[in-house]
């Protein structure tokens, strides 16, 4: 157990940098487009409403206010949110394959060290979770403050309708779904996200045992667990099977994700302590 | 005693081992000689599980290798393994931090010998000083075993001789070594056992000593005998 949270320890240390760098441009991005978008909204409304000699109302009448929808759903807002998921996906591969690449042969020492060799999938796996769940706690952080930026920089007549974070959540597609507002939603996206991670962690390491047979194991296994997952939706869509409660359905691929998490673990573990080469 | 019995090993439809046995005692320096692909370092990496192996055993005091043996024998690979943007510092303590065994006292001993700074990135290392490091990294753990693969291979004679002396200090002795090489020149009087390997297979195994004195035979003259008939 010790081992295993000072290799946690050590995984996040190496990815700090970057990540640091990542929320850096999440939080100079985001309030840039509240700052840039808000000014620029009021700056035309000015204009509008001079060019055209239109009041407040009459203004708000023909063209609309603004709330923070308007912002959240703007490439400042979204993109950095994009760039830390696709870092996050990239990372979920460099994690294992910059140990073994170089001329630095860093696997040769990690999997030298005296613990179970299946402390390195976990706590690459637990990397990639605090990583991601870090970056979550701050756009929750985050949203508050760029919201009440937003607040003071629209003059209040001109704002839609007033609005928290939840409410920002909900109304926001993308934003709704790498922030779910309610809890049970939470827990099935990123439950299915870290059953993910698993799978693709044991195809790489299908890939690191088998080299060029490896990477065929890796990818079928990778599309075998994504088709079995998806089996229940296959399943549906037949005429010929019963239609099934929500319950059902959820507890349908509540047990195949576990299913396929428990294989996943059981297949790496096999793997890298006994297939592995460097 | 480390038992390596009947290992076969194949990549692919290649037999890059095939049936290869021999034992190496604590205490003793056992030399793997042969030219390059007969199955030095795979032989080395199947001892320390870093390898799959197809057939045969290999027992470390009677045991399989198992995560508590990385504290009974260790590796010395041709190539640094650690990272790059690490200090000489945070590479021995990340060693310290995970093995329970880590003898620090030897390390710094080991860093004043080689007259290496600690502050120096491993990036920044020469081959040579790269290779002390890594003897570094593998002898200051208090193992009975200590494996090393081509510790001479592309250094310059200077750090080849810092590198042999540490073979005639305290830091070796009681442990047993295994060595692949093929500057055999600056260690042949070191060695106590040799093991010829050609196309996987086990040519010869001799004690130095008793070769000397039996037959008046070197090193050198047994494989010139043995690879060039």
């Amino acid at each position: 157990m010790k081992s295993y949270i000072k290799l946690v320890n050590f995984e996040i240390n190496r990815f700090i940098k970057i990540y640091v760098s990542l929320l850096v441009i999440t939080l100079l991005s985001q309030f840039i487009g509240v700052i840039v978008t808000s000014s620029s909204f009021m700056n035309r409304a000015h204009e509008v409403m001079f060019e055209q000699n239109l009041s407040e109302s009459g203004y708000l009448h023909k063209f609309g206010g603004i709330d923070f929808t308007d912002i959240s759903s703007t490439l400042w807002f979204i993109g950095p949110i994009a760039l830390c998921i696709v870092a996050l996906i990239f990372y979920s591969f460099m994690i294992w394959y910059r140990d073994w690449f170089g001329k630095n042969t860093f696997a040769y020492r990690l999997l030298m060290l005296p613990t179970a060799r299946i402390s390195l999938y976990f706590s690459k796996a637990s990397a990639i979770l605090l990583f991601t769940f870090g970056l979550l706690a701050f756009q929750i952080l985050i949203l508050p403050l760029e919201n009440t930026l937003f607040e003071s920089l629209i003059l209040e007549n001109f704002l839609k309708t007033r609005m928290d974070v939840s409410v920002i959540l909900q109304s926001n597609g993308i934003l709704g779904i790498v922030i779910p507002p309610y809890f049970s939603d939470f827990l099935i996206s990123y439950g299915i996200g870290m059953m993910f991670v698993f799978v693709l962690f044991t195809s790489i390491l299908f890939e690191r045992s088998f080299r060029l047979k490896g990477i065929v194991l890796g990818i079928l296994y990778f599309i075998a667990a994504v088709l079995l997952f998806l089996s229940p939706l296959f399943a549906m869509a037949n005429e010929t099977v019963p239609d099934l409660y929500p319950e059902e359905i959820f507890a349908l691929f509540l047990v195949l994700g576990i299913l396929i998490t428990g294989a996943s673990i059981a297949i790496g573990n096999w793997l890298i302590s006994k297939r592995v080469l460097v | 005693m480390i038992e390596v019995n009947q290992l076969t090993k194949k990549f692919g439809r290649k037999k890059v081992l095939d049936g290869v046995t021999f034992t190496a005692n604590k205490g003793e320096i056992t030399c793997l000689i042969g030219i390059n692909g007969v199955g030095k370092t795979t032989t080395l990496k199947a001892i320390m599980g870093l390898t799959p192996i197809n057939k045969g055993s290999i027992l470390i005091d009677g045991q399989k290798i198992n995560k508590s043996m990385y504290e009974k024998v260790t590796f010395i690979p041709d190539a640094i393994t650690m990272l790059p943007q690490m200090t000489i510092k945070q590479a021995m303590q990340f060693m310290r931090d995970f093995y329970k065994n880590w003898n620090q006292e030897r390390a710094t001993e080991l860093l004043t010998f080689f007259k290496l700074d600690e502050k120096t990135r491993i990036s920044e290392l020469s081959k040579g000083n790269t290779a002390k490091i890594n003897l570094l990294m593998g002898l200051a753990i208090d193992v009975d075993y200590i494996l090393m693969d081509e510790p001479f291979s592309g250094i310059d004679i200077f750090s080849r001789e810092q590198i042999a002396e540490v073979f005639t200090s305290h830091l070796i002795e009681d442990r047993g070594v295994i060595i692949t090489t093929h500057e055999i020149n600056d260690i042949e009087h070191l060695i106590d056992k040799v093991i010829l390997l050609d196309n996987g297979i086990v040519l010869k195994e001799f004690n130095t000593e008793q070769m000397r004195q039996e037959e008046g035979k070197s090193v050198i003259d047994v494989m010139r005998e043995v690879y060039q008939g």
